[in-house]
């Protein structure tokens, strides 16, 4: 009798560097070492039943990832995704887990929107903060804004706004104390096309806006006025850090 | 430009030299400053980017300051090649097990990085913290063969480290080097400090100590130097000196002062049970040649395959226990999570209790996932039953061979025992049992070599290709042909190197000769490959100015097909004046003086040359395992002799008696080595 599980787990520090077609086989051997009965899939090459609803962006930190776990036998939840969670490499960590029950939606489904963060480092604070706070108002009162996407197989024009459900902008500390970092979220609609983070700063800046240092994918789940409600735990992940926001 | 961080760090290649100081202190030491942040923006632009990271399961990040002596262990080659080098693994595990020193790993960057970080200051690092080369006690690279030699200049430039030994001083580290390729250490002379040879796992506690104590007691470079030339097994260049004749040979190369050895000898582990290295053994996060436990069954070789540099001097053999072998493959795979195990070796079918040891690893992982592997290069049907056992879970895709020439004689002159109707029936058995592939290494450009021997590689492939169709139509033949490359410390020293274009039209030979038989594949090298090899591995201290201009030309991963820096190559010999030909394609006489002459493999020089003179009359040399000693000089002076194992029934049952057709069935016995020599299913 099988079980399914449904975890989700963070890629920050070193393992945001990790491809989405390295990360399976990161799984498969943590759960070997931590010896739990995940189930196999049938055939000349049987592998873990292990499955992730999309790829991240390499180089992307995330508290939002999500996996799909199959069992061929009961676990301890508690207990075994706790061990599972420790002998992952360092910053691969799971945060929460429900069991699946039969018949539930497809994981990708609940996954509708995305909070996304995008953190630069602390020069220009004021400035920065102003500059993007204004290129956000703007793009929230258009209706349509195009950006071209670069990639090795030709150029790709997207109109990013029908994604954009919110966006703000902050200045906040430096966790090095060392001046003022601004930030920059936006809860993004997961539909297809999909808008990524550069599609976004694509149609903030005018090339006067630098990468910013870290991209965060905070959470994902249902889109909300003032954030998304999270997917395993319905809680609201709000936009504006600190504030809890009220449902619509 | 809102937003934008600092372009260019300087704090990280060029500190002052009085920073450098202080991170190179003793216990308390700062910490040095790390490349991470720096490096972290580059990552996203360049390929394979998580090779960069570190943070792998069980890497090992000790605190610096708590430490006095810190290594930073290298493979010069990306890390998707390098990182699975058992060498780098066990010194690993070795030197951070001890408590006052460190041990960080480094592997040479990819072009594309290495361009953004010269741009931006950030020097060659260590994957664990990120540290800069310059701050470590012992920068120790291994060489596993010569086409490294140009990425470790780039290594040392890049880390903010003299080039030259003789530019360095007490802030830079000791660069160090390991690996078969340090049996000949001359082209990179001018660039080490010292070369260590033969096995590590003792040296590098010793040299670990004399850095230690040189460090508390504040010694200078030059001291530290000649301290480290009085630990056996270590060769520092800088106080030898090479004397040519005047029509440009070696006359000798001869210690400068008193009290260093003439003759460097290599170090040898007597019994590798006391050194059950790697155990933990880094999970890579991304993907490399060889992802696997690993586990090194026996060191050392004596079938004496005349060209195998690797099976010279390594000798002798020794072996592990099968219940050491089944206890580390058990706890590995545990501690791993690695699905595959490999059974390492020169010829892992050779241990004396294989038998034994695959059926007790068959039963533990049959049923799962865990599927285990033997490097099986050898020909006979023992190694098609052995692969049969090995994968009872059910993957029986392809098996390798590696009869290295094709005609009888030419066996016969490399010492490859393997008669044509072994390999025949070896075919039969596998193609029999449900294999579905085979491949089959072969070597161009051996001594004595005619068009007849070119051709028979391709007659054999077809004489098998015939074998695996009559199995199957499906069924496939791989000849795998690489152009021979003669290396130090083999009776092949003193050979010729076929130049490329002759290897080049020997290829031809045998693509003509199969041509109409489609289900043959025909892999080959680039005969230009072999060039660069040829010249590094016996070449002396004067092909290093040719090394120091090929990387100044912009030569680095000589070994990478993606890479062609043959011409930077001809033009570093047309600049230096060194002659491509006198190195490689003349054959060089009884009494030449070589530039390795002074390293002591353990094999005398006049036994090299009586199984040279015999390779040429086609005459073979028994394993000396199983027949008498025929003095090859390296026992003597060890411990030991040869380790034909331990009691392998102390585990498991010995099979009484090898059956007579050793082609047999899964379910049948398994003979040992030593029977099935007994029962001469070995040999010819």
């Amino acid at each position: 009798m099988s079980v399914r599980y449904r975890v989700r787990w963070t890629k920050e520090g070193r393992t945001r560097f990790v491809s989405a077609r390295d990360q399976s086989s990161i799984w498969e051997r943590a759960i070997r070492r931590a010896d739990l009965p995940i189930a196999y899939s049938e055939g000349f090459t049987p592998h873990a039943r292990v499955s992730f609803p999309d790829a991240l962006p390499v180089g992307v930190a995330s508290t939002g990832e999500y996996a799909e776990l199959t069992f061929a036998a009961p676990i301890s939840a508690d207990h075994d995704l706790a061990r599972l969670s420790d002998t992952l490499p360092d910053g691969m960590d799971i945060l929460t887990y429900t069991e699946v029950p039969a018949g539930a939606p497809k994981l990708a489904s609940l996954l509708r929107a995305t909070l996304w963060e995008l953190v630069w480092p602390p020069v220009d604070a004021t400035a920065l903060t102003t500059l993007l706070g204004r290129r956000c108002s703007t793009l929230l009162v258009s209706t349509s804004h195009e950006v071209v996407r670069h990639r090795h197989d030709g150029d790709r024009t997207l109109d990013v706004r029908p994604a954009v459900v919110e966006l703000a902008v902050a200045p906040g500390p430096d966790p090095d104390g060392s001046g003022t970092r601004t930030t920059l979220r936006a809860v993004l609609l997961n539909d297809a096309p999909t808008i990524r983070p550069a599609d976004l700063l694509a149609a903030l800046s005018e090339k006067d806006i630098a990468p910013p240092a870290l991209v965060r994918r905070v959470a994902q789940g249902a889109p909300e006025a003032g954030g998304v409600v999270e997917a395993l735990s319905g809680g609201v992940e709000p936009v504006r850090p600190g504030v809890v926001a009220e449902a619509a | 430009m809102l937003g934008a961080a600092d372009d260019v760090r300087t704090d990280l290649l060029l500190p002052a030299r009085v920073d450098r100081a202080t991170c190179r202190g003793g216990v308390g030491a700062p910490t040095p400053p790390t490349a991470r942040e720096a490096l972290e923006p580059l990552l996203v632009d360049v390929r394979k980017p998580a090779q960069y990271v570190g943070g792998e399961h069980n890497m090992v990040v000790k605190d610096w300051g708590s430490t006095d002596v810190r290594w930073l262990l290298c493979y010069p080659d990306t890390y998707e090649v390098g990182q699975p080098n058992q060498g780098i693994q066990i010194l690993y595990e070795i030197l951070n097990g001890r408590p006052t020193t460190l041990a960080e790993r480094a592997y040479a960057p990819w072009m594309d990085l290495e361009e953004r970080m010269r741009a931006r200051g950030i020097p060659t690092f260590s994957l664990e913290r990120h540290s800069p080369l310059w701050a470590f006690d012992v920068f120790a690279v291994t060489l596993p063969h010569e086409l490294g030699h140009t990425n470790l200049l780039n290594l040392l430039d890049l880390g903010g480290v003299a080039l030259r030994s003789s530019d360095r001083d007490e802030q830079d580290p000791i660069v160090l080097v390991g690996g078969h390729a340090a049996f000949n250490p001359e082209p990179l002379a001018p660039f080490i400090d010292a070369a260590v040879m033969g096995d590590g796992e003792e040296v590098v506690i010793e040299i670990d100590d004399v850095v230690r104590a040189a460090k508390r007691d504040g010694r200078t470079r030059a001291e530290l130097l000649r301290a480290l030339a009085h630990v056996e097994g270590v060769y520092v260049p800088s106080l030898y000196e090479a004397r040519y004749t005047d029509d440009g040979r070696l006359a000798r190369t001869v210690p400068v002062g008193a009290g260093l050895p003439t003759l460097v000898p290599k170090r040898t582990v007597q019994d590798l049970e006391e050194w059950p290295y790697p155990r933990r053994q880094i999970v890579p996060m991304t993907e490399t040649v060889h992802e696997r436990f690993s586990v090194e069954i026996f060191r050392g070789c004596t079938r004496g395959c005349r060209f195998c540099q690797a099976g010279m001097i390594t000798r002798p053999v020794r072996e592990r226990r099968p219940e050491t072998v089944q206890r580390l493959v058990e706890e590995g795979v545990a501690d791993t999570g690695f699905e595959e195990v490999g059974l390492l070796s020169l010829s892992s079918a050779d241990h004396s209790a294989i038998a034994p040891i695959a059926r007790s690893l068959g039963d533990t992982y049959e049923g799962t996932v865990t599927s285990l592997s033997l490097p099986s290069t050898r020909v006979d049907a023992f190694n098609v039953t052995l692969s049969n056992e090995l994968t009872r879970n059910g993957r029986r895709s392809g098996l390798t061979f590696a009869p290295e020439a094709g005609s009888e004689r030419m066996r016969a002159v490399i010492n490859k025992m393997v008669s044509e109707e072994d390999l025949l029936r070896t075919a039969e058995v596998a193609f029999s049992q449900g294999w579905r592939q085979i491949k089959l290494y072969f070597m161009v450009g051996l001594p004595t070599e005619t068009d007849e021997d070119v051709l028979a590689i391709a007659d054999l492939g077809i004489a098998v290709y015939r074998i695996a169709r009559a199995h199957g139509k499906a069924n496939k033949v791989t000849l795998s042909v690489g152009g021979f490359v003669p290396k130090p410390h083999t009776p092949f020293q003193w050979a010729p190197q076929d130049t490329p274009e002759e290897i080049r039209r020997k290829l031809t030979l045998i693509r003509q000769r199969i041509r109409t038989h489609d289900g043959i594949k025909l892999r080959t090298n680039d005969p230009e490959e072999g060039v660069i090899e040829g010249l590094l591995a016996r070449g002396d201290r004067r092909v290093a100015e040719v090394v120091e201009r090929a990387w100044r030309l912009g030569a680095r991963f000589d070994g990478w097909h993606e890479v062609p820096t043959l011409p930077l190559w001809h033009q570093a010999l047309a600049d230096t004046g060194v002659e491509l030909a006198w190195y490689s394609q003349r054959q060089r006489d009884e009494d030449e003086v070589l530039p390795w002459d002074h390293l002591d493999s353990g094999l005398e020089k006049g036994w090299l040359w009586e199984d040279w003179e015999d390779a040429r009359r086609a005459v073979q040399l028994d394993d000396c395992r199983w027949s008498p000693c025929y003095d090859c000089g390296v026992c003597p002076g060890l411990d030991l002799v040869h380790d034909t194992g331990y009691q392998p029934g102390a585990l498991l049952p010995v099979i009484p008696n090898a059956p007579k057709d050793l082609g047999g069935s899964s379910d049948g016995a398994l003979p040992t080595a030593a029977e099935r020599y007994a029962a001469g299913q070995v040999t010819r």
